[in-house]
């Protein structure tokens, strides 16, 4: 058995090993797999049940971090995501971590300051080993800040090549992009082949891995794939028979329809085909899939609302990171209906009038609420997104291939656009950010001397980094709580038991006690702490929130009184920017506030000139579609 | 057929009046509203006569109990504190109804609730009294007279409803500009709260000590007192912790204002028991304060330290016997410390918590505890009255060992649902001037850090708040 590669090997060494490898690696990508499969939810503690098994199974790495789990964690897991690495590394001291870094746009959705990103990658840089980065172009350049702070830090770097099939799609493209990128990083990194959607035939992923083994004999290649029409293990194989030397799949007790596939069908598919999987304990891969398997159950709300591969990826190419959010949205916005239409006919179009770039993030969300709004409104790019608008005028990069047609830039800018193409358009030059500055307003924030990991976290996303800083300071480290309790549904039973071990190690014992509705409305809830008894008490008014409101103006009255100055929120969403102050003088066309929905941020613009004589919301409300967000004062 | 005795109270005090009279082989007669109707007071009674819907009406409706003891055959009434207890038209109504009234007469209620005539009283048996005036004149000669008091005594007086006590009718002047504006107010709401608008005024003794001492007289006028209390510690006026004996240390000076609370009590021709309270200002000079015609809610310390069963011995002296003791038997051993645990939050200005359900009640247990309460697990506390759940009376041989008990069995009080004042004294046990028993009438708001208590601290409490959240609203909100 060929040897390991473990955390703390020199990236050249690491290369060395990959080089001479007899057979090939293995990544387990249990947070690929967490995204696409169970909407990021997989707690902590369902990672610290796998750890034991995962590190004597001798994996390559461990995807762990990274894509959009940074944001969730915080969010929606409530777990620091430095502090997952920490005790992760704990118990697994030989895995190397891996985690995805989408380059300029870090573990978030559009580009970051230069220092920001610098930042960011030096602090993950003490936990994560494996670094792969991508950009939704394939545009190098906004790749480079993270490839520099990573080789400072020693760490390796996978730069990817975003796969996607069509006609500009060739392998002479791809060669030559891979020629950009070793120009930049040197020869000590692996290349991942990203193919974030599970795209091509296995036939096709084998064609491109050789013809990159041509180009480059040296370079080592990790193939990652995704399983959405069923068919990874293929691909996988004539990756690894033409000379791939890492592959992703995950654990087989977890996998779903969107992520990577089983990690033993892998290991018994490559086996009679000669090929070795190098370090791996298959015992301790089946062991993980038991340790964590009866998890899986709590996880069931998350899972996709949409059963069964989706061979027709092929068709509407969504990745599988966005496969299961796609489908949610399409569920609760009561739209599931048009999903053959959106997905198989609206999807493509406009994919192919978009440029035909790669549909992974933020891209893919671009072009996913685009054919969305399309279908639910009828109306082709009258309803642009912000996203789209930089999009177009090139703020996340060149067009790979070809640029959309006029007029698709004439509907969305208007007659003007070549003017509004010409002064705007172009890779953004996003400034520093005064780093202490934001170190100084988040300790006003949160009212202590942040560390520079929370101030990572911060500068990434800061209303939900300060959220998730005071739910802590009240409710402790809850990723100590097992899914069964975090993710309970519909509450306890009466005298149900609850245990756990708190962070500090201490174990714990709850009973679920009764539930009582004192005589002023308010709910008393109590629970046997460790054999004492306590009481939580809510007030009846917090239990229905905001979203249970209905909308209580419609679509064109909202555009009615926009002409008057009252500037309404086209939909629901929050507010993330707020452009003008009250009192200032606005021009008609002048953007006055930016809202966020479905991680896209839009613009809203006034109709009319005048003074801004009130503004009724503040950064981070949330809105309902009618809700008042300034007044203007018409000029007379 | 045993003598049937009536308790015009209810909670607590109702409790503990049945024991006593059980204890006489009597039997013990209850009343109560519809919101007691769960209360523990009428299932430890004999039996039990319902008034009314209440709340608070029937309680006070001296018709009702009149009747209530008639038609169950008592002879007696005891009426508790608070209610009718210091009613002068309630004891004359069972003197006419040939019921005895186990207290005082209506003549020495009457005397002495009216502030002015019992000053008067003390002023001729000459016993110390703060400085203070008749009742005001009406109108504007009554400002004016206020005004020369205030010109001769200065700044700040009190300014009190002749009717009013316990803390209610009180305001602090400071000004004459505010002696103008708030006589008419003092005298408006006066009279709305007792029906009689009459007001005077006593100089404001500055943070003084609440010295009180608990007397016992038989029809003969034979008068003992039973020693001193302290009930300094206060909020709003109303005594939170009171301890027996005071702890001023100078024994000379507690025993001549005991004595001058048995002069007081002669002086008022009194009869029963009955509390002399005094104030000791900075340098130790006391003034007359009021006499209370009732057993008092601390009554409890000062049969701790004499080993004298106050109620008992009120109601054989009632039913006509003497007193079975004189001055030199009473004889104080120890110290007592009594705390009024109630259902408020004292971070909330002591908001009263009813309408809570209790769902855990354990107490504590053990040597030196003493425990007079009415709720038990499961018990609702009802909205419509006092807040007092119970009190706890700890004794102890020396002052420390009587603190340390008190710390000890305030960790092992355990109440679930409403908040109590529990965490709160817990505080007060572990304060370095408590614990010197060194404290004032100002002691809360000198003390601001005894109000910082938390409740749920440690890890464990955290996630089990997130965990009563996940449960009440059946799905994990901060993981939607």
């Amino acid at each position: 058995m060929m040897e390991r590669i473990v955390q703390g090997m020199a990236p050249a060494d690491v290369v060395k090993r990959l080089q001479a490898a007899d057979g090939y690696y293995i990544t387990n990508t249990a947070r690929d797999l967490s995204q696409s499969d169970f909407k990021n939810r997989i707690l902590l503690h369902t990672d610290i049940m796998a750890a034991p098994s995962r590190e004597r199974a001798g994996y390559f790495s461990l995807e762990i971090t990274g894509g959009a789990s940074v944001h969730v964690d915080i969010l929606r897991k409530q777990v620091d995501p430095f502090l997952k690495l920490e005790i992760l590394r704990e118990k697994m001291p030989t895995t190397m971590f891996q985690t995805l870094c989408r380059g300029v746009n870090l573990f978030g959705y559009r580009p970051y300051p230069q220092n920001v990103i610098r930042f960011t990658v030096r602090e993950f840089a003490k936990y994560v080993d494996v670094w792969r980065t991508f950009d939704f172009m394939n545009y190098v350049p906004n790749m480079q800040a993270v490839f520099e702070e990573v080789g400072k830090a020693g760490k390796i770097n996978e730069p990817c090549i975003c796969f996607s099939t069509g006609p500009e799609h060739t392998n002479e493209y791809y060669v030559s992009k891979v020629q950009e990128i070793l120009d930049v990083t040197g020869s000590d990194i692996i290349l991942c082949i990203k193919n974030h959607g599970g795209l091509g035939s296995p036939r096709r992923i084998g064609n491109l891995v050789d013809s990159i083994k041509q180009a480059y004999p040296d370079l080592p290649i990790h193939y990652h794939g995704h399983n959405t029409d069923g068919n990874d293990i293929g691909r996988i194989t004539e990756a690894v028979k033409n000379g791939a030397v890492i592959v992703d799949a995950a654990d087989a007790s977890f996998t779903g329809f969107y992520g990577p596939p089983p990690i033993l069908s892998v290991i018994q598919s490559l086996k009679e085909l000669g090929f070795a999987a190098i370090g791996i304990d298959e015992e301790a891969v089946i062991e993980t899939s038991e340790a964590i398997r009866d998890e899986r159950q709590h996880y069931a709300p998350f899972e996709s609302q949409i059963k069964g591969f989706q061979p027709t990826v092929q068709i509407h190419k969504l990745p599988g990171g966005a496969m299961g959010s796609s489908l949610e949205q399409a569920v609760k916005g009561g739209f599931l209906d048009k999903m053959p239409d959106i997905l198989h006919k609206e999807l493509p179009r406009v994919q192919k009038e978009l440029g035909n770039y790669w549909s992974v993030t933020p891209g893919s969300q671009i072009l996913w609420t685009t054919a969305v709004s399309h279908v639910l409104e009828g109306e082709r790019y009258g309803n642009p997104s912000g996203d789209l608008r930089n999009l177009l005028l090139g703020k996340y990069g060149p067009f790979p291939f070809y640029r959309p047609e006029d007029w698709i830039f004439e509907k969305v800018f208007g007659e003007n656009w070549k003017q509004i193409l010409e002064d705007e358009g172009g890779v953004e030059d996003i400034e520093d950010m005064d780093i202490e500055q934001e170190r100084t307003t988040l300790q006003e924030r949160i009212g202590s001397q942040p560390t520079d990991q929370q101030l990572v976290l911060y500068l990434q996303h800061p209303n939900d980094a300060v959220n998730f800083f005071k739910f802590t300071e009240e409710f402790g480290h809850v990723y100590v709580l097992p899914p069964s309790i975090f993710l309970r549904q519909g509450g306890f039973e009466p005298g149900e038991t609850l245990t756990f071990t708190d962070h500090d190690g201490k174990e714990h014992m709850l009973e679920a006690g009764p539930s009582i509705v004192n005589d002023d409305g308010e709910t008393s809830v109590y629970l046997e702490v460790d054999h004492y008894q306590r009481q939580y008490t809510f007030q009846p008014d917090l239990v229905e929130g905001a979203t249970a409101r209905p909308a209580t103006i419609s679509k064109e009255e909202i555009k009615i009184l926009a002409t008057s100055g009252d500037i309404r929120a086209p939909f629901a969403g929050n507010i993330c920017e707020i452009s003008v102050k009250a009192g200032q003088e606005v021009k008609a066309g002048d953007r006055v506030a930016v809202m966020e929905a479905m991680k896209m941020q839009t613009p809203l613009t006034t109709e009319i000139d005048g003074i801004v004589i009130g503004i009724a919301v503040k950064v981070g409300d949330a809105l309902q579609p009618g809700d008042q967000v300034l007044k203007i004062n018409k000029d007379e | 057929m045993k003598k049937k005795i009536l308790v015009a109270n209810r909670g607590e005090i109702a409790i503990r009046i049945i024991r006593a009279i059980q204890e006489l082989n009597y039997e013990a007669v209850a009343v109560y509203e519809t919101p007691d109707k769960e209360s523990r007071h009428i299932r430890l009674a004999n039996e039990a006569v319902w008034l009314g819907a209440g709340p608070r009406c029937d309680y006070l409706n001296i018709e009702k109990v009149i009747k209530a003891a008639k038609r169950s055959g008592a002879c007696a009434v005891h009426p508790g504190y608070g209610f009718l207890a210091e009613n002068p038209d309630f004891a004359r109504a069972c003197e006419e109804a040939g019921l005895i009234f186990i207290g005082p007469s209506s003549e020495v209620i009457t005397n002495l609730g009216n502030k002015v005539i019992a000053r008067r009283i003390m002023a001729e048996a000459g016993i110390p009294m703060v400085p203070g005036t008749q009742n005001l004149s009406p109108g504007q000669a009554g400002v004016n007279e206020a005004l020369a008091f205030a010109a001769q005594y200065n700044y700040p007086i009190m300014l009190k409803a002749t009717s009013g006590g316990g803390g209610r009718g009180i305001r602090r002047i400071d000004s004459d500009e505010q002696m103008r504006a708030e006589i008419p107010m003092a005298r408006a709401e006066a009279k709305a709260a007792f029906n009689d608008d009459s007001v005077y005024l006593e100089k404001l003794v500055i943070n003084p000590k609440h010295v009180e001492v608990q007397i016992m007289a038989d029809r003969e006028g034979n008068t003992v007192h039973l020693g001193t209390r302290d009930c300094s510690i206060q909020r709003r006026n109303q005594k939170l912790i009171e301890i027996a004996p005071s702890m001023l240390g100078d024994q000379a000076l507690l025993d001549t204002i005991c004595e001058t609370a048995v002069k007081a009590a002669k002086a008022a021709n009194y009869f029963n028991a009955g509390t002399v309270e005094f104030l000791l200002d900075k340098d130790y000079n006391y003034y007359f304060m009021e006499i209370n015609t009732r057993i008092q809610v601390e009554h409890t310390v000062t049969e701790i330290v004499t080993g004298i069963d106050l109620v008992r011995t009120q109601i054989k002296l009632a039913l006509g016997k003497l007193l079975a003791f004189t001055q030199k038997d009473v004889q104080l051993r120890g110290h007592a410390i009594e705390m009024r645990i109630n259902a408020e939050d004292p971070q909330n200005n002591f908001m009263p918590e009813g309408g809570k359900k209790v769902t855990v009640y354990r107490s504590p247990g053990g040597y030196g505890v003493r425990l007079d309460g009415f709720v038990y697990q499961g018990y609702t506390i009802p909205k419509v009255y006092d807040s007092l759940l119970v009190k706890m009376t700890v004794h102890g041989f020396s002052w420390n060992e009587t603190v340390d008990r008190l710390r000890r069995c305030l960790q092992n009080f355990v109440i679930a649902g409403p908040k109590t004042t529990i965490p709160f004294y817990l505080n007060i046990v572990k304060d370095p001037d408590f614990i010197k028993g060194d404290f004032n009438t100002s002691y809360l708001d000198t003390h601001p850090h005894l109000f910082e208590y938390e409740e749920d601290t440690d890890e464990a409490n955290k996630l089990s708040k997130l965990i009563a959240e996940i449960h009440y609203r059946g799905k994990n909100p901060y993981a939607a």
